[in-house]
């Protein structure tokens, strides 16, 4: 069975190339627009992974991993940011916040599978 | 090195006489965003600009760009469809940072013109117009103005606290100042690999 990966990118164009990458692998992807999209779709239904973007309206990234993590079901849930943000000082913020890890964009695709298969256990 | 080198903030500052305002440079690779009622100049040859702003706000920025050649890759995530998408991005979140709304976003697109011709079989200015068009209609980013493709290269003077915007085009090519530069940036970016570092912290 094909586990869910949820991805969160106020980008159409990141969220398709995503979403190609991880289907093309046998993941099921659900799409949300933002970081309280996000934290919506993913209190709706358990998703295995997240992959969140940084910089959104409405919600950063940063506080949905906070909220997420707040929740029993994603307490130990993988949870990946993939942003343009580059700097030591950012990747701390999302350490603290209970990030699992941290890709800078623009991302790889191979490299991205490999990591997904490697946080999934 | 955790960003593109080949990705950059423009930092060419000048004062420019005949519009009597602080001005900017952008070069191939590199983009700019400002708050301020200022001039941002770029010239273009097959390399195309997206000059966005949110009109709310007067935020506004422009990028200069080219796809690398992919060869016989294609598809959604190609290295040229990813590494376009990158400087689109990283334009787009400036913009944010520096107070616009996605949601106010408009765009005016310029370049994409068959400078290279001889230089390449492909027409690089046409595939480079297109990206951006498709683009900007998957972002639903409006599009208020637009003068892509044909023969000749392109100087552009962007205003982004109006949004006005004048096209000189460059009939005569008395230099290949233009193309050389072009052709430098498209090697740069041939060679660079189009992929961000990774981090675990488990």
């Amino acid at each position: 069975m094909g586990k869910t990966v949820l991805t969160v990118d106020d980008s159409a164009s990141i969220r398709q190339m995503v979403a190609f990458t991880l289907n093309s692998a046998g993941y099921r992807v659900v799409e949300a627009v933002d970081g309280q999209d996000g934290l919506d779709k993913a209190k709706a239904g358990t998703v295995d992974l997240v992959l969140t973007d940084q910089n959104m309206p409405r919600m950063d990234g940063l506080t949905l991993i906070k909220s997420l993590r707040a929740l029993p079901q994603y307490k130990a849930a993988p949870i990946l940011v993939l942003t343009t943000e580059a700097s030591d000082g950012m990747k701390q913020q999302g350490k603290a916040a209970g990030a699992t890890g941290w890709l800078v964009k623009p991302f790889d695709p191979p490299k991205l599978l490999e990591v997904v298969k490697k946080v999934l256990g | 090195m955790s960003e593109l080198a080949v990705t950059a903030l423009a930092t060419n500052h000048y004062y420019d006489r005949n519009f009597s305002t602080e001005a900017i440079k952008i070069l191939p690779g590199e983009y700019f965003v400002t708050q301020s009622d200022m001039l941002l100049v770029t010239v273009l040859g097959s390399c195309v600009s997206a000059c966005i702003r949110d009109p709310a706000t007067g935020v506004g920025g422009l990028n200069h760009f080219m796809l690398p050649d992919a060869g016989q890759e294609t598809g959604a995530v190609s290295t040229s469809a990813r590494y376009g998408t990158h400087a689109m991005e990283l334009l787009i979140n400036q913009l944010i940072k520096l107070g616009a709304r996605r949601s106010h976003l408009e765009a005016k697109v310029f370049g994409g013109g068959n400078v290279l011709a001889g230089l390449t079989v492909t027409d690089v200015g046409a595939r480079n117009s297109a990206f951006v068009m498709d683009f900007l209609a998957t972002e639903r980013i409006r599009v208020h103005a637009k003068d892509l493709v044909g023969r000749y290269p392109r100087k552009i003077y962007y205003f982004p606290a109006t949004g006005k915007v004048l096209v000189k085009k460059l009939k005569s090519m008395h230099n290949s100042t233009i193309v050389e530069r072009e052709r430098s940036y498209r090697d740069r970016i041939q060679s660079e690999p189009v992929s961000g570092e990774v981090e675990l912290f488990i």
